[in-house]
């Protein structure tokens, strides 16, 4: 035996009891699991779920935005966004005092913000960080960086008001931008996935959702340099008369691609809060105005069309007052015997009130409608207006003589250019856009916009016809002489038009809208183009304001576009860039208007694909040779389609 | 066919088994955040499948060699432990993580000293106890030196500061000393002489102080302080009965901390139900009754006292933990033992569970 082996007997039930006491612990352990697990169960599940499942935004890359030359117009940049998670911040001074200096935020707003009693904060977002305060910001427990898509405008104003803006969290909210939302955010699949406990998101699950797909690109009908030449002139003249505002907008007549739309007051998309709500509409699209003298183009169209009037016949302008029930009309000078020509070349109010009675209102009323008035044009961008246009049962007794010469309707610009390059068209209406083509990230194309020829609006010989007499404007003794361009007959049509005054409900005093519409050159037409400028001071008329930014933005982008005048052959030379040379349509169309929509499109640019998918929407043959991009064409531009072979296109 | 009297058979599979579900909820917990982290979901359970592969061999050893060993083994193991521990200040050898030092560096291991200083005092306390065994109702030496020794040590890992282990450690050199027969009056009158000190260390460690808080109301900030042991309630009651299955549990996600380590349960609680608790809490009951049986069959009071000492050292810790992570219990930072993700504690347990076996055989061959 050996010593100590005595007091075995309490030995055992003092092991015993530390046993016993063991085996309640473990019991009790067991009854709390069952209260946490089947009794509270149900409530702490419901809990659990809860803080799991967050619908997930996943921001996806926004998609770029482009001209039609491939140009960035609108572009996506990461940057830094910081945030806090306030639990888990030891001190609020020290951490804020640090971040202060680096975020740019007061330490006061800081510290409030970190001693949030919240999970997350967001302390600034879209900052531009250096490596080194990167680095700080990241050591700093409970302060973390995410990265963020910010939007960037390289060209600042350029484009603005049709390119529109995103807000904060990348949607679009302007333009373009919001315009084609969905596609410029891709697929920013909304679906419902794990969150961890810092809020990250976890969608380890299915990895085939980890990688939102990015946002399209989309490529505008835009071309940045006419953009900044529609820009630049209008400015030049909204700065020159002391106007509220103005609209150029440039486009292809044959395709209704809108290659500019210039609008003054402008706004920076990168800085938008700087500048007033005001500034941030395109209101080429979103505004009507009262078209006023250019109107009579389109009466003149009807007139015309109908065989009720020859450009030879002559009316007579009552020497500048013209009484009409309780009305009396004016000439802004006094005319007598006019013909078609000279009513449209002097803008005589009195004898289109002439025509006007001898359309009568229901076809005058069937051709504004059928030009596109008072009703959309479609074009791809936010808010456009409908315009005015009374239906001809409510007209009172002078309606049909004030619509006659633009009084008592309202248009939008990119209405009234539509309508106008129709002419242009050889009396085919096209709808205009402004956006060519979207494409995915890999630069599959998504979709692309192809002319689309809404409806024909007059025969092919009413626009000739009126070609001939618009050309008359701009030429000595029109209304629009300071619109005209050496070399190149210019088609167009001034107007002055009083602003309604909506308080009175009359027409305000010295509040004028001059415009300019026309397009370039008449025959065989690369460019329509209209400016408007709002409330001109000191000079009001139309062909005075707004004639010669119609000329600067015609010459300039003829010249850039290396459209040469008519039977002088382009010089024989290597041109930098873009511009290619390229006649303008040396062989003479004998009836351009009725080859219109029928041309040969302009391939310049255009890849193989989009070439050969053009030529079988239009019905023509197309010969490829090399590959890349297409830098020359046979026939021309604006050529009719050969009915005798194929359109022979070189792509480098 | 295993029969109750197979006591080390019922010991080596409960354990070993334990060490299973251990190295299973170590992978499920962890491959999310090692893959995030490393780009390895394998990481973690890599590193400790290795570990209770070399738990295994420190169970064979510790089973073959003699446990009268430990008798000369005493006080030169009391002396290398409180050496480590003292290492932890020295810098390039201490390691800090998580405001506290409580690693070593030694050469390419790193490993927490005051996990072997548990062994060191258990080795002690064994030693002292059975050797004063006649004398053990008196003050000194019957009771004096069987407090202050392990004292020093306790102290020592106090001020790491791992108020967790210190406490279950003196938890084990109480019930040691209350098994051997120490007056019990001293043992009171040690506890209230404890208990201006408990408060003031409470005081001092001011962690310990919201921890204290969050037991008595997790749910008053479940954002804030109270955010683990909310996190580690939604977690059990998420699980349900059967639980979300394995590898199913979300409350792993970054929501619960230390999820592997000493929040396992929780996770086992989610995805293995209250079933899979109660097997668990069932092993260790089979391990408390293996090791008391072990304590009863031994031929010497020193291999009583140490088969006690090792069982109770296991047994305690599997409690406490489990008793914090259900908010039993104020959060205290221990390892649920064979379960959790941990090197150190992992072999130092399976150790014990060698020794335990050996002390077993000696009285069968005797």
């Amino acid at each position: 035996m050996k010593p100590g082996k005595k007091p075995k007997s309490y030995f055992k039930l003092r092991i015993y009891l530390v046993t016993g006491f063991f085996l309640l612990f473990f019991l009790a352990i067991f009854g709390r699991a069952v209260h946490l697990q089947i009794i509270q169960g149900p409530s702490l599940k419901k809990m659990a779920a809860k803080q799991h499942r967050k619908t997930l935004n996943l921001q996806s890359k926004r998609g770029d935005i482009f001209d039609r030359n491939s140009k960035e117009l609108a572009v996506s940049v990461e940057v830094d966004s910081v945030f806090a998670q306030p639990n888990k911040i030891e001190s609020p001074r020290t951490v804020a005092k640090v971040l202060s200096p680096i975020l740019g935020v007061s330490f006061f707003e800081l510290e409030k913000k970190l001693r949030k009693d919240a999970g997350f904060v967001w302390l600034k977002r879209q900052v531009d960080l250096k490596d080194e305060q990167r680095q700080i910001v990241k050591e700093l427990d409970g302060i973390g960086i995410m990265k963020e898509s910010r939007r960037y405008y390289p060209n600042r104003q350029l484009a603005s008001n049709i390119i529109g803006f995103t807000g904060l969290d990348a949607n679009g909210l302007e333009g373009i931008e919001r315009y084609y939302d969905s596609m410029l955010k891709g697929t920013s699949a909304r679906f419902t996935g794990e969150k961890d406990a810092m809020g990250r998101t976890l969608v380890y699950q299915d990895p085939d959702k980890t990688v939102p797909l990015e946002g399209m690109e989309v490529e505008l009908t835009i071309d940045k340099t006419i953009q900044y030449v529609a820009e630049k002139a209008l400015k030049k003249a909204v700065d020159k008369y002391g106007a509220v505002g103005g609209t150029a907008i440039v486009m292809d007549p044959a395709t209704g691609e809108i290659l500019a739309m210039a609008n003054q007051p402008s706004f920076d998309p990168n800085d938008v809060g700087r500048f007033d709500i005001n500034h941030w509409k395109n209101r080429a699209v979103t505004d009507v105005y009262e078209p006023g003298s250019t109107f009579k183009m389109f009466l003149i169209a009807a007139a015309l069309d109908e065989g009720l009037i020859k450009p030879s016949n002559s009316f007579f302008c009552e020497n500048g007052n013209y009484r009409v029930a309780d009305r009396v009309f004016h000439d802004h000078e006094k005319y007598g015997w006019l013909d078609v020509s000279h009513i449209i070349k002097y803008s005589s109010n009195i004898c289109s009130a002439k025509i006007g009675e001898k359309l009568g209102k229901v076809q005058l009323y069937r051709y504004m409608k059928a030009f596109g008035f008072g009703s959309r044009t479609g074009i791809d961008l936010p808010g456009e207006a409908t315009g005015f246009v009374r239906h001809y049962n409510k007209w009172s007794g002078v309606t049909l003589h004030t619509v006659s010469f633009g009084q008592g309707v309202s248009v939008s610009g990119v209405q009234l250019l539509s309508a106008v390059s129709s002419i242009a068209n050889g009396g085919f209406l096209m709808k205009p856009y402004v956006v060519r083509s979207v494409k995915d990230q890999g630069g599959h194309v998504v979709s692309e916009s192809h002319p689309v020829v809404t409806r024909r609006v007059i025969s092919a010989e009413t626009a000739a016809t009126l070609t001939e007499m618009l050309v008359g404007v701009t030429e000595e003794g029109g209304t629009g002489v300071k619109a005209a361009i050496e070399d190149f007959e210019v088609a167009g049509k001034t107007g002055t038009a009083q602003k309604p005054d909506f308080k009175s409900g009359g027409y305000a005093r010295g509040a004028y809208v001059a415009s300019f519409v026309g397009f370039v050159p008449a025959k065989n037409p690369r460019l329509a183009i209209l400016v408007t400028v709002d409330e001109p001071k000191g000079e009001y008329y139309g062909g005075l304001v707004s004639g010669p930014v119609f000329k600067e933005i015609a010459e300039e982008s003829l010249a850039y576009l290396g459209v040469f005048k008519a039977n002088t052959s382009a010089p024989n030379m290597e041109v930098e860039g873009d511009a290619v040379p390229e006649t303008d349509g040396g062989e003479a169309l004998s009836d351009p208007a009725e080859l219109r929509p029928m041309a040969v499109p302009d391939f310049h640019g255009k890849s193989v694909r989009m070439v050969l998918r053009i030529a079988k929407d239009r019905a023509f043959d197309v010969e490829v040779k090399g590959s890349g991009r297409a830098v020359a064409q046979h026939p021309f531009p604006g050529a009719s389609i050969p009915s005798n072979g194929p359109v022979v296109v070189e792509f480098r | 066919m295993i029969k109750l009297k197979d006591t080390d058979r019922l010991l080596i599979i409960s354990t070993l088994l334990l060490v299973v579900v251990g190295v299973v909820m170590v992978y499920s917990t962890s491959y999310i955040v090692a893959l995030k982290r490393f780009g390895d979901e394998f990481f973690f359970v890599k590193k400790h499948l290795t570990y209770a592969v070399a738990g295994v061999g420190c169970m064979i050893v510790a089973s073959r060699l003699p446990y009268q060993l430990y008798r000369k083994l005493a006080y030169p193991a009391l002396i290398i432990a409180a050496l480590f521990l003292v290492c932890i200040y020295i810098p390039g050898l201490g390691v800090t993580a998580g405001g506290a030092r409580r690693w070593v560096h030694l050469g390419p291991i790193t490993f927490q000293p005051s996990e072997p200083a548990k062994l060191a005092v258990i080795f002690f306390l064994a030693y002292s106890l059975a050797s004063k065994a006649d004398r053990i109702k008196t003050f000194s030496p019957g009771f004096l030196p069987n407090i202050l020794i392990p004292g020093i040590i306790i102290s020592l890992i106090i001020m790491e500061p791992d108020l967790g282990t210190s406490m279950a450690l003196a938890s084990i050199v109480v019930i040691m000393n209350f098994a051997a027969g120490v007056r019990l009056r001293y043992l009171f009158g040690m506890g209230l002489l404890a208990l201006p000190a408990v408060w003031l260390v409470i005081q001092n460690f001011g962690y310990m102080m919201t921890r204290i808080q969050i037991y008595l109301d997790p749910w008053k900030d479940p954002g804030g302080k109270g955010f683990q042991m909310v996190q580690s309630f939604l977690a059990f009651g998420a699980g349900g009965l059967y639980g979300a299955g394995l590898g199913e549990g979300k409350q792993k996600l970054f929501f619960l901390p230390e999820a592997h380590t000493d929040f396992i349960l929780s996770v086992i609680g989610e995805e293995l139900g209250l079933i899979g608790v109660s097997v668990v809490i069932a092993f260790y009951v089979i391990f408390l009754i293996c090791g008391v049986k072990i304590a009863f069959k031994a031929r010497d009071l020193h291999g009583q006292y140490l088969a006690l000492g090792l069982t109770f050292m296991v047994v305690l810790q599997a409690a406490l933990n489990m008793a914090v992570v259900m908010g039993m219990l104020p959060p205290k930072g221990l390892p649920l033992p064979f379960i959790s993700y941990g090197g150190t504690s992992l072999m130092v347990n399976m150790a014990a569970v060698g020794i335990m076996l050996n002390i077993y055989m000696k009285e069968n061959e005797a």
